[in-house]
């Protein structure tokens, strides 16, 4: 081959290094720059793609400096005590523990579980959902029933037993448990795009080129339906903290010495709260609102640019 | 002996039905049929759309999963996945697409979709890999630049000619070309078929050329076969299948060949017409009580038709009379 390649045509080896880099000039910008150029349209997004970063890297930082088991001992003193009132910013809450330190260890503790959750539990569903597309048969059969039976299984229910047998859980054991039931939805979400993606030719000609199944699967399949992919990971992040906030607000997420944003949105369950010590919990519900929005703000920016015919950002 | 010899293949789809979604019926897509391709010949398959010529291609390369029936190369069958990995099978048999956009995926850059063969058969070291695709691309007629586009910023022809690049990059003996001109425009359909005649010239490449036009097949071919729900009803030299046709449907798929010459038009017409009223009578003479095709009989030693002996032999004496 080598040799009639040579014969046949005019590019040598002395050519490589002018040719490539006449190449590298023409080339379409990366997928990064992609990226960055469409938030630079976005000014919504860049916003709060800022806000999101500045918020998780505020929160991380200072929790570290607060020291949580001495916050959260009960000071009867300060009952409910107003904001800007004895050095507390935002007031204090029944037990008399600070609301704003409250707010910044929690946030870390919520935040931490959902992209916990998150990364576990897509990396799983999509893992999943990709093989059991793509191989089809036998393979697809067995898989999808053991998804069936997972969906079967009433979720929530499932989750506080389990919370309650298990006398010593943490954040992390709290993340495990939850990432068993919420790989489901994702993983079907997957299968069936990567169904009709295996069909393409692409994927016959990647065959044929003797590439090998696993490596069809993740660098030829799973780039082709990475918009799908984005959108699907920021939606459930954003709903994971949902779901931590939303169980620990019945009393079945992290313990009570522990804070998070659902532990305090708690503080609403009581009718005087709501009504008078309003800052006892709308402080963590308005975060969570802000913080959900800016999410699937971002997550839809990052959609539109791996779709290229969405685009709003230059070219370069 | 041939390159490539096709035994009785059958490619059968299972339908499911029902409450058990058990098979209940099936496609029978490709339904026993034989042909061998010699080295450094163009061999055409045509048929009208849905008469299995795709499916049959993919068999060949290894795609599609066979019913029964054999396909040989280099002394094993190749129809069975163990003997393709044995001889590298892919290495050398490669495919050209019917639809070039998405047989090249869009997340990837052209120079790692021609290099993709490359990688996995031939191993070679990373200046040397990048100077194969670009004098591929050169070969193919598209400039250097094109290595870090995108398969969506090139156009129908020039895609198709990507297509073309990648398939020979391996230098390999058999290509199936399936239908690899009939998204194109008659200008850029000549480029690429001419194209495709110089590469088989210079590296002695075989083409198994799929298509539903007997114009493009008689400029390329020099055997045909010619399909027809999944079974051959006529096989001979580019001589015997124009000069020559047996079969109804191969006389069908002729006189269905557009006429150029203005002059000649009406004249094409009356003779299309007649043949379609031929059809419409003798149709149950050239198949099957099932309306299937029959098995081939041999005329002359190229030329095969699939039709009941004691017509084949009538057809055989009217041929003969009239030459
Ligand atoms: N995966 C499949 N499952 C079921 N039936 C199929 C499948 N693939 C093809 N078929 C059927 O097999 C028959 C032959 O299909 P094939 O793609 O080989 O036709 P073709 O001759 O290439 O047609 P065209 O000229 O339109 O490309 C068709 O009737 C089609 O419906
Ligand atoms: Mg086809």
């Amino acid at each position: 081959m080598e040799e009639s390649l040579n014969r046949h045509s005019k590019i040598s080896a002395a050519d490589l290094e002018r040719l490539s880099k006449e190449a590298k000039g023409e080339a379409t910008p990366s997928s990064a720059r992609i990226v960055w150029n469409e938030f630079k349209a976005d000014k919504p997004a860049m916003v709060a793609l800022v806000i999101i970063v500045a918020f998780i890297l505020f929160v991380m930082i200072a929790a570290l400096f607060i020291d949580t088991p001495k916050m959260m001992e009960t000071d009867i003193m300060n009952y409910n005590a107003a904001p800007g009132t004895n050095g507390f910013i935002l007031g204090a809450d029944t037990g008399g523990r600070p609301i704003f330190q409250q707010l910044i260890v929690g946030a870390r503790n919520s935040i931490g579980i959902a992209m916990g959750l998150t990364v576990i539990s897509s990396t799983f569903g999509i893992c999943w959902g990709l093989i059991s597309g793509y191989f089809n048969g036998l393979i697809d059969w067995g898989m999808q029933r053991v998804y069936d039976f997972m969906m079967m299984l009433p979720m929530t229910m499932m989750i506080i037993v389990l919370v309650t047998i298990i006398k010593n859980y943490n954040a992390i054991t709290l993340t495990l448990i939850f990432s068993v039931f919420y790989w489901e939805g994702t993983s079907r979400l997957i299968r069936s795009r990567t169904l009709s993606e295996s069909e393409k030719d692409y994927v016959a000609a990647a065959k044929t080129s003797g590439t090998g199944n696993f490596k069809i699967i993740f660098s030829e399949i799973m780039p082709n339906i990475s918009s799908l992919l984005i959108v699907d990971t920021t939606l459930s992040f954003a709903e994971n903290i949902g779901v931590e906030t939303g169980l620990s607000y019945l009393g079945f997420g992290l313990p009570m010495h522990t804070p998070s944003l659902g532990t305090l949105i708690a503080n609403a369950n009581d009718p005087n709260n709501i009504t008078q010590y309003w800052w006892t919990w709308l402080p963590a519900a308005l975060l969570i609102i802000i913080l959900c929005l800016s999410i699937s703000y971002v997550g839809q920016v990052v959609r539109r640019s791996a779709d290229a015919s969405q685009r709003q950002g230059a070219a370069d | 002996m041939s390159l490539v010899e096709i035994k009785n293949l059958k490619v059968h789809y299972p339908i499911r039905s029902g409450f058990f979604n058990r098979i209940t019926d099936s496609v029978n897509a490709v339904d026993g049929i034989s042909f061998n391709i010699e080295a450094g010949e163009t061999y055409g398959l045509v048929g009208e759309s849905g008469s299995g010529k795709s499916t049959t291609g993919k068999s060949v390369v290894g795609l599609e999963k066979v019913t029964s029936g054999s396909i040989m190369y280099k002394g094993k069958d190749i129809t069975k996945k163990a003997n393709r990995k044995s001889l590298d099978y892919n290495h050398d048999v490669q495919m050209i697409f019917q639809d070039s956009l998405s047989s090249l995926n869009p997340r990837k850059r052209i120079e790692d979709i021609i290099a993709e063969p490359l990688r996995n058969f031939e191993h070679l070291d990373k200046d040397s890999e990048k100077l194969r695709v670009l004098q591929l691309l050169d070969i193919v007629g598209l400039d250097a630049d094109a290595l870090y586009k995108y398969p969506h910023q090139f156009s129908g022809g020039q895609r198709q000619r990507i297509g073309v690049a990648r398939a020979v990059a391996t230098n390999p003996k058999l290509i199936i070309a399936d239908e690899p001109v009939s998204a194109l425009d008659l200008s850029v359909q000549a480029q690429v078929l001419n194209f495709m005649k110089k590469i088989q010239r210079e590296f002695n490449i075989s083409y198994l050329f799929i298509s539903h036009d007997l114009g493009v097949v008689r400029h390329m071919c020099n055997n045909i076969a010619i399909m027809n729900n999944g079974r051959l009803v006529e096989i001979g030299t580019r001589d015997d299948i124009y000069n020559h046709p047996m079969h109804i449907y191969t006389k069908r798929l002729l006189a269905a060949i557009p006429e150029t010459n203005v002059s000649q038009r009406a004249e094409h017409r009356a003779q299309r017409l007649a043949v379609e009223e031929v059809y419409r009578e003798q149709q149950d003479k050239y198949y099957d009580k099932d309306g299937l095709a029959y098995p081939l009989v041999q005329i002359t030693p190229t030329h095969s038709v699939a039709l009941p002996e004691a017509l084949a032999e009538q057809l055989k004496h009217e041929g003969e009379v009239q030459a």
